[in-house]
């Protein structure tokens, strides 16, 4: 009798199931709340929302001195910043709830999906209203925040990739400038228990020696010659005993390494300085250019900021993002250098030159579709399976090629 | 039992105010259970079926599902390492957990204080024993001194290797683990009558005869219990890879689940095709979990 009872409930349960997948066609009641813009006096004061995710105490505290900057130059608006950790995650629950905050960071890498998502507000006839220039934004990070020709955000900052090269450790060989001396260099380094270069198992490094190769830099490109010279090059350092990634040299990253003097050059971003500055303050370095293979080429890690399209207070959050990315803001948020200014009318803290040398080759990181999925789950885990002798390049660069597609 | 119920049936009244009360009781409960776990998979299957991706997007039928049988990492990686890890950590964790419950059940000094100590692991958790467990397993790491000094020097970097990164996670969780499954042991140990063991103690048998003869298999219930409940936690394992592995489920897929994958394609703003992930897992388990009540029998509705 009782067991009848369950399996009647079981059986029950299961239809409910089948029920709702099957008829999930008929539509629920959409969460569409009317956008009923607030009507602005000027005498009334706006707040205007501002999320990004949490930084070192020493960026957050500079983030908020350029905030009191802005209100106290613009005093009939009000800026609400917060900042969380799970950036993503929490930011999808604020667009799904329609309730995103008006100004905020968005990724290079989420950049594409989040425009697809239709959750992002194109800038352009903001920026052609208020005359606002942007001409003096480096290209390459311009068009990271650019979809089918809409802008949808102004880069905040960005990092690109330099050389760090530890003097002590080249016996006495000049700094390489090209693929090919770099290669000999490491063939004349010895360090005991370390290794001449470290190279991160990670196609955010490696993809710059696909744009020294002539590379698109496109994952779906991946199966082009350039993809398959820079991928060769980078792992036969690595087979041939030249470099070695960060976990075989008893380190976390290659920042690490190059403090623990395991080798003597890595290849990493401004971010390197001031933590090799804080952990490491007694290393001596020298910061030189990505090597050049057949061109020159880099990355350009960058970070916009857009405003969402369900903002309520649309006219407020473009002043505040136009103040930020723009030359007043974007000189005092790069005056520490935490990061490098985005437009060329703001010039780098001093010993940064490396990393702007060449800006003319340096390309946005990330806008393309899908892009954390390719890069994180498909390219790098293809690498690591190359890298440990589990699978052929060629292997790899069609399977990544084809999760690009 | 049958004569009560024979008069239950006759008087209709007081049967129906017995349900009533009973009904009562369950009702909050009940409604907790319908809001929170019913609703929410009945939602997931609606949003299976949709091009979900931060707002409902165009009906797509079955396209997620279909999508999803053709996903190679998804059935080469996630569901691989996740059979894998579940067939090996739940054997495991019932071992570990069943040889700790009957230590701590015999009349041993500090009975108590192991009890706890076995227990303790369960308690922390998963997060700081995984971010503890990646310094211990570091390439210059406690482990790696540890045999260095006995002689197998090596400077393996436990979790960034693909062959040992997820047994690394195998072992890690089925210590962690180990502690509630003693405590669910111990739990039906105790519900053992102890005359079953005086009667075999008089016939001559031996403690390890009596574990295999009497223990074991009076261990029934206990045993569908534990299995059910690792084999869920299993199938469902995310946070130690979600670490390990930095989403990316690496190194070369090594750490890649079920459930990471799920929560990767959810937040990447697939929220339809996450929900298909979801059901196709909520399946899983239910029909693991009725194979093994048929494979248990009924014994354990008691």
């Amino acid at each position: 009798m009782r067991k009848r009872l369950a399996v009647g409930a079981l059986l029950s349960t299961v239809m409910l199931f089948a029920v709702v997948l099957v008829s999930g066609s008929q539509a629920m009641v959409g969460g569409s709340v009317p956008n009923s813009a607030k009507k602005l006096t000027a005498s009334k004061v706006t707040t205007v929302s501002l999320n990004g995710w949490v930084g070192a105490k020493v960026e957050d505290d500079l983030l908020k001195t350029v905030i009191a900057a802005f209100e106290k130059s613009h005093p009939n608006i009000k800026v609400d910043y917060s900042g969380f950790n799970n950036y993503q995650t929490t930011m999808l629950a604020k667009f799904s709830a329609r309730k995103p905050p008006d100004v905020f960071y968005v990724a290079a890498e989420d950049f594409a999906d989040w425009v697809r998502q239709g959750v992002l507000q194109p800038l352009d006839s903001y920026a052609k209203k208020t005359k606002f220039s942007t001409k003096p934004f480096y290209t390459g990070l311009a068009n990271s925040f650019k979809y089918k020709g809409k802008t949808y955000g102004y880069p905040k900052d960005w990092s690109s990739l330099g050389m760090q090269v530890n003097p002590a450790l080249l016996n006495g060989q000049k700094v390489p400038q090209t693929w090919a001396q770099l290669r000999s260099v490491a063939q004349k380094i010895n360090i005991a228990g370390g290794k001449p270069i470290c190279l991160g198992a990670d196609w955010a490094r490696l993809m710059a020696f696909v744009y020294q190769a002539g590379g698109t830099g496109q994952f779906k490109d991946a199966q082009s010659a350039p993809f398959r010279v820079a991928v060769n090059f980078y792992i036969n350092l690595i087979k041939d005993g030249l470099a070695a990634t960060p976990d075989n040299l008893g380190a976390g990253w290659c920042g690490e390494a190059f403090g623990k003097e395991k080798v003597a050059i890595a290849f990493e971003g401004n971010w390197m300085l001031g933590y090799l500055k804080d952990t490491f303050p007694n290393l001596r370095y020298t910061l030189a250019p990505m090597p050049k293979g057949k061109t020159r080429g880099n990355l350009a890690f960058t970070v916009s900021y857009s405003m969402a399209k369900d903002s309520k207070n649309k006219a407020a959050a473009w002043t505040l993002l136009s103040y930020l990315t723009g030359k007043v803001g974007a000189k005092k948020w790069t005056s520490l250098g935490f990061a490098l200014p985005a437009r060329s009318d703001v010039k780098p803290v001093a010993g940064r030159g490396a990393f702007v040398k060449y800006p003319r080759f340096t390309h946005g990181w990330g806008n393309q579709v899908d892009f954390r999925h390719v890069w994180t789950e498909v390219a790098n885990n293809e690498l690591t399976a190359v890298l440990q002798g589990k699978e052929t390049v060629n292997e790899m660069l069609s399977k990544i090629a084809a999760a690009a597609k | 039992m049958a004569v009560k119920e024979r008069n239950a049936r006759g008087l209709g009244s007081e049967r129906l105010r017995e349900a009533l009360v009973g009904y009562g009781f369950i009702a909050l409960p009940m409604s907790f259970f319908l809001l929170f776990f019913i609703f929410p998979i009945g939602y997931a299957a609606y949003i299976s079926r949709y091009d979900w991706g931060i707002f409902r997007g165009p009906f797509v039928g079955f396209d997620n599902y279909r999508q999803l049988y053709h996903d190679t990492v998804f059935w080469q990686h996630a569901v691989r390492n996740t059979l894998v890890y579940t067939a090996v950590v739940v054997p495991l964790q019932m071992a570990i957990g069943l040889s700790l419950a009957v230590v701590v059940n015999q009349a041993i000094r500090f009975r108590t204080f192991f009890r706890s100590a076995f227990y303790f692991p369960s308690l922390a958790s998963s997060a700081a024993i995984v971010s503890i467990a990646t310094y211990i397993l570091a390439s210059d790491g406690l482990l790696n001194s540890f045999l260095g000094r006995l002689g197998y020097e090596h400077s393996y970097a436990w979790f960034a290797r693909q062959d040992t990164a997820l047994p690394a996670i195998i072992g890690l969780n089925a210590w962690t683990t180990a502690g509630t499954m003693m405590l669910f042991y111990l739990a039906s140990l105790q519900a053992i009558s102890t005359e079953v063991y005086e009667a075999a103690a008089i016939d001559g048998a031996g403690a390890w005869r009596t574990f295999w003869k009497i223990t074991f298999p009076l261990l029934k219930p206990g045993h569908f219990f534990v299995a059910v409940v690792s084999i869920i936690g299993a199938l469902q394992m995310f946070d130690q890879s979600f670490i390990v592995g930095g989403t990316s489920g690496g190194p070369n897929y090594s750490t890649m689940t079920v459930v990471l994958y799920l929560y990767n394609r959810a937040f990447s703003a697939h929220f339809g095709y996450a929900a298909a992930i979801g059901l196709v897992l909520f399946v899983f388990i239910f029909t693991v979990t009725l194979i093994q009540r048929l494979l248990f029998g009924k014994a354990e509705v008691a």
